[in-house]
């Protein structure tokens, strides 16, 4: 049996999934990136062959993927997260159309060809702005923990409006509003609507068409899949391992090279169910 | 009308959105059609003439969500860019037969362009105004200039506009120029009389009604505000400087004037205010016009005029109000103003006339921040 | 990090030797010109009206070749910080900081690099930013100020009735100033004469674009066009600048016939818009290298002129042709639209795999909208686009790791189309 491995090295963490032919997930991991990007890579690695048991040898290829990809020293080859993504997110939701992916520093809408091909694809500018990063402000401002925000904002039934989704206003702003007494889920429901309407505008430049998946750690967010929802008007593809779509694409693009030698190529229906939730 | 209900109508009118505004204007006028006019000036005078009103175009970024324009302009573009492509993305253009822009700077150039591309049902115009005004050539220039828009707006009605309708439309903005400019003195003359934020609505509400309408309620307004006599309050006196494009919202110059500021003089809105005097006509209206263009324009940070800099204009200004101290109030990431703030700032340090610098975008509304910097800045002053 | 100096000299070929030898030439002489006082002149680059300064033997100077030489050498922040410290606002144009820090500390005068101007010609063609800068160089150094406002081409791709005849008046102006700042008549021969030069210039310049429409492309239509942007802007209307595209054409002929390319491998043709990351001029470079990609061409530059289309400066029409140029034949001065029909123009005639927007904070007249023309490329023609941020002056906009993940992003996205389309081919043949 062969294997292929792909690492997403991202700013805060760092994902890992191994495959085997037949492209089934044989092991996940998830550290934290920490300083040491390169070590980082390296243990994410050791994890996926301590938890499968799978000897180093038998790995044919590794792919890294993320900010820290061309750290990583056991990669064979690199590959940006953007068409990882596209890839993963392919082989689970073989009718995607369109990814958004949502991280700690980027958002990103990308056209998917049916084969998980970038078409075309647009991330955020510059600034922070509707990003995960945003959303940890907003969080830390109300003293919220990140993980907790997205169910609380689902209660919020009069939304507040923002005036800008710049990451260095929006303290002043939901300050003023902790000071006018509006509820907390009411200011977190509009926070997640300005990073939807946000992430719509990028949407809209590679063009809406379904079906959507969402990817990224952000897509673990409840409230903002609903938000998300909300302004599209349809219904998320979000499977359970969205944020380890990008290692999960890279894994993809290694197996592409260990079976490169084969005529054998797995279809992409071949999922199995129980990575998939509708 | 009183002075509140007056105020309270033409705030009523400011919450709309320019093609609400063409509606509501048609109710007493139903065979009139809007011609938004985006900032700064614009002879109004030939879009009046054609019949049309001109709509004084903002920015709706406290209406509208942006989520069309944001993908067309970038995070650095100001605002009054991103909300008026995405009032004309959305079609929201009932009754407005088209725009006109002018070289104001290079954002309103390319938004010129985008919207000429992404509503071709609309007359987009674009005028090249003078900056040179000194020249020999600059007279003919600026009349060809104006007669081209005429030519334009004439073939897209399909109807002449003629020198004697131009000449009158001439004569009822030279009436509304008047009152406003009295208005202005009043509250130079007796602070607190008008707060900025009544007169600033009345006057930005000018830009949303036909200017026959407007006048009656310009002197109406003027009269009651004739009759208020506050009581001086003790408070830094002020020129506003800065928010000559896109347009602070209200509660930024309340709460200018609720921390211990008194504006005495602004350039808000100021495109509709841009003569300084009476604009003769002696049987050539839009000759007068290219005159009065060039040699009876306000000062302002979009115009290069070096036989009279800015720098001396906003100094007589302040000298001219009895001010004691300039805000700026740049609209965020506005080009004009923040590079002019260079040399404003050099020439006020000169003369040791104290200055404080608040930038604003059109969505905002808590201004806690400026508040403490306005009082800060007055007490510091006040107590000196 | 390697320093950019040093990379940007280790050009390739003669062209770069030449381009470096002739611009030292005129740095030298701006440094003379300091130390002597004879007359200079500051003036844009777009549209500009350089023949006339030549006619009278004044010395043309280019503030924003000033500000991009310091972003290339990687001396721009300081200047920056300098100028944000008098009032300059984080979001104002980099290049008018970088000048007026560089000014402020002393860049400009006896001492400097760079002569104070006896006069400022603002030729205002298109960059409203332009008229502040040059505004704010006149009250600093005291002296004349011409303003040339070259209206806008507002309708279509022609000037509107009375457009020449004003810029014609304010050219006048222009003459009589520097008739007094000599004391010498003006002498229409020798203007000929100068534009006969510009003429011959342009014509090698826009044969060097036209090689580029063969594969592979001889020379990298936007970063080694900066090599010839100089001679072709600020030293038009020499000898030595149509000579050095005489040169320059030969070259490039030789390595078209060789079959030679500017990369080992050419294995995609782009079409850029907007100005580089000075500051990272290499990186960014390299990062297009990398994917064996080569610009074509580029709309950076024609911000001087659009010469490729056909115009030249006619000794025949010497102050009527001037006018045309400053007014209609320069990127600058004409819509976005009419830009997109330029970029099309581009992607057809050159034959273009994709387009590559560099959008910079600094310089809105280029980048603010480019958002709709990503729209209109990718929805409307089917060109697939990138669009990537940073600045060209001011290095704290560039993230190299963000820029990197886009261009790898978007050439891997090409690489599988075009691999795609090949297996597709193939399987149609069976």
């Amino acid at each position: 049996m062969e294997y292929a491995a792909g690492i997403d090295v991202g700013s805060t963490q760092t994902k890992a999934v191994l495959l085997d032919a037949s492209r089934a997930i044989v092991a996940r991991a998830l550290i934290n990136t920490g300083a040491n990007v390169k070590r980082a890579g390296q243990t994410a690695l050791d994890t996926l062959l301590s938890q499968s048991g799978v000897a180093k040898e038998a790995v044919g290829f590794v792919v890294g993927t993320g900010y820290g990809r061309y750290k990583i020293e056991a990669g064979n080859a690199q590959v940006t997260e953007i068409s990882c993504h596209a890839r993963g997110a392919q082989l689970l939701f073989p009718g995607t159309r369109t990814v958004i992916d949502m991280g700690g520093q980027d958002t990103k809408a990308i056209k998917v060809g049916p084969e998980g091909d970038v078409l075309d694809f647009c991330m955020n500018d510059k600034c922070a702005a509707g990003t995960g990063r945003f959303l940890a402000g907003a969080a830390e401002v109300l003293g919220l923990s990140l993980d907790d925000i997205g169910e609380i904002s689902l209660r919020g039934t009069q939304p507040i409006r923002l005036t800008s989704v710049c990451t260095v206003f929006v303290e002043s702003d939901i300050l003023g509003y902790v000071a006018q007494k509006r509820k907390m889920e009411d200011i977190l429901a509009g926070v997640h609507q300005a990073i939807a309407s946000r992430t719509i505008g990028l949407v809209r430049r590679v063009g809406m068409e379904a079906e959507f998946t969402f990817t990224g750690g952000v897509a673990r967010n409840m409230g903002m899949v609903r938000a998300l929802e909300a302004k599209l008007d349809v219904t998320l593809n979000v499977s359970p391992d969205a944020h380890f779509m990008g290692a999960l694409g890279a894994a993809l693009f290694a197996l592409d090279h260990v079976l490169a030698g084969r005529s054998v190529v797995p279809a992409a229906a071949d999922v199995p169910a129980e990575w998939v939730t509708g | 009308m009183n002075y509140d209900a007056i105020v309270q109508h033409c705030r009523e009118l400011l919450e709309m959105l320019p093609a609400q505004a063409v509606a509501r204007a048609r109710e007493k006028h139903p065979d009139v059609r809007g011609l938004a006019v985006f900032p700064v000036y614009a002879p109004v005078e030939i879009i009046h003439a054609a019949k049309l009103m001109p709509v004084g175009l903002f920015g709706v970024g406290n209406k509208l969500e942006i989520s069309h324009a944001d993908s067309r302009f970038q995070s650095f573009i100001c605002s009054i860019a991103k909300s008026t492509l995405e009032l004309f993305l959305r079609n929201e253009t009932d009754g407005i037969e088209g725009v006109v822009f002018s070289s104001i700077c290079d954002v309103a150039r390319n938004l010129a362009s985008l919207v000429k591309r992404n509503a071709p049902q609309l007359l987009v115009e674009y005028l090249h105004l003078p900056q040179n005004m000194g020249n020999s050539g600059s007279a003919a220039y600026t009349r060809a200039e104006f007669e081209r828009f005429r030519t334009n707006l004439a073939a897209h009605i399909q109807r002449p506009i003629t020198d004697a309708s131009i000449a009158a439309s001439l004569d009822v903005y030279n009436k509304v120029r008047h009152l406003i400019r009295a208005l202005y003195a009043r509250r130079k003359e007796h602070p607190g009389s008008i707060p900025t934020a009544d007169l600033y609505a009345v006057v930005q509400a000018g830009t949303r009604m036909m200017p026959e309408d407007y006048l009656p309620i310009l002197e109406a307004f003027l009269s009651e505000a004739r009759r208020r006599n506050p009581r001086p309050r003790d408070s830094v006196h002020v020129v506003l400087e800065g928010a000559f494009c896109e347009q602070p919202p209200a509660l930024l110059i309340d709460t200018i004037e609720g921390a211990g500021c008194q504006i005495k003089d602004d350039d808000l809105v100021v495109g509709f205010r841009w003569f300084q005097e009476h604009v003769g006509c002696n049987g050539d209206a839009m000759g007068a016009l290219a005159e009065a263009y060039l040699h009876c324009s306000v000062y302002s940070s979009v115009r290069h005029d070096w036989r009279h800099r800015r720098t001396e204009g906003l100094l007589r200004r302040v000298q001219d109000a009895g001010a004691a101290a300039v805000v700026f109030t740049p609209a965020k990431f506005c080009e004009p103003a923040l590079l002019d703030y260079v040399p404003f700032v050099e020439v006020l340090d000169k003369n040791k006339i104290p200055h404080i610098k608040l930038e604003f975008e059109e969505k905002m509304w808590t201004f806690e921040a400026s508040r403490t910097e306005v009082e800060t800045f007055s007490e510091s002053m006040l107590f000196e | 990090m390697s320093t950019a100096v040093a990379d940007v000299k280790d050009y390739r070929g003669r062209v770069h030797n030449l381009s470096s030898r002739i611009m030292t030439d005129w740095m030298t002489q701006l440094k003379q010109a300091a130390a002597s006082g004879s007359p200079s002149a500051y003036l844009m680059i777009s549209g500009n009206c350089v023949e006339i300064l030549r006619c009278f033997d004044i010395l043309p100077v280019f503030p924003e070749i000033n500000a991009l030489q310091l972003a290339i050498r990687k001396k721009s922040l300081p200047y920056i910080i300098k100028a944000e410290e008098i009032g300059y606002a984080s979001d104002n144009c980099a290049y008018v900081k970088a000048d007026i820090g560089f000014t402020l500390s002393g860049g400009v005068g006896k001492d400097g690099n760079i002569p104070v101007p006896s006069m400022i010609v603002c030729n205002f063609v298109g960059c409203n930013v332009y008229i502040k800068w040059f505004e704010h160089c006149a009250a600093m150094f005291n002296c004349p100020l011409v303003m040339i406002d070259v209206p806008f081409v507002r309708e279509g791709d022609r000037p509107c009735p009375g457009d020449v005849a004003y810029v014609m008046s304010q050219l006048y102006d222009l003459i009589h100033q520097c008739e007094e700042l000599t004391g010498r008549k003006f002498d229409i021969d020798k203007l000929r004469e100068i534009m006969r030069h510009s003429a011959r210039a342009e014509e090698g310049w826009t044969r060097c674009k036209d090689l580029c429409k063969r594969r592979p492309a001889p020379f990298d239509a936007y970063f080694d066009s900066i090599n010839m942007m100089g001679p072709i802007n600020a030293l038009r209307g020499t000898r030595e600048a149509a000579d050095f595209f005489d040169a320059a054409v030969l070259e490039y002929e030789e390595m078209v016939q060789r079959g030679e390319g500017v990369l080992p491998e050419e294995k995609f043709r782009i079409v850029t818009e907007g100005p580089p990351p000075y500051p990272y001029y290499r990186n960014f470079r390299s990062l297009f290298e990398t994917w064996g990609a080569v610009a074509v061409q580029s709309t950076y530059s024609t911000v001087g002129g659009t010469w490729e289309f056909g115009f030249r400066h006619d000794p025949d029409r010497p102050l009527e042709s001037i006018a045309e140029q400053m007014l209609v034949h320069n990127l600058c001065n004409r819509t976005l639209t009419e830009r997109y029909a330029q970029i099309r123009r581009y992607v057809e005639e050159w034959d273009a795999d994709a387009l590559v927007i560099h959008s910079i904070k600094s310089c809105r007249l280029f980048s603010a909208g480019q958002g709709d023309m990503r729209e209109y490329f990718t929805k409307e023609l089917g060109v697939l686009t990138l669009m990537v941020e940073s600045d060209l002056e001011d290095p704290r906009y560039y993230a190299e790791a963000q820029m990197k993940n886009r261009i790898d992003a978007f050439f891997e996205a090409l690489q599988y189309k075009r691999i795609r389309g090949a297996a597709h081919a193939a399987a149609a043949k069976g």
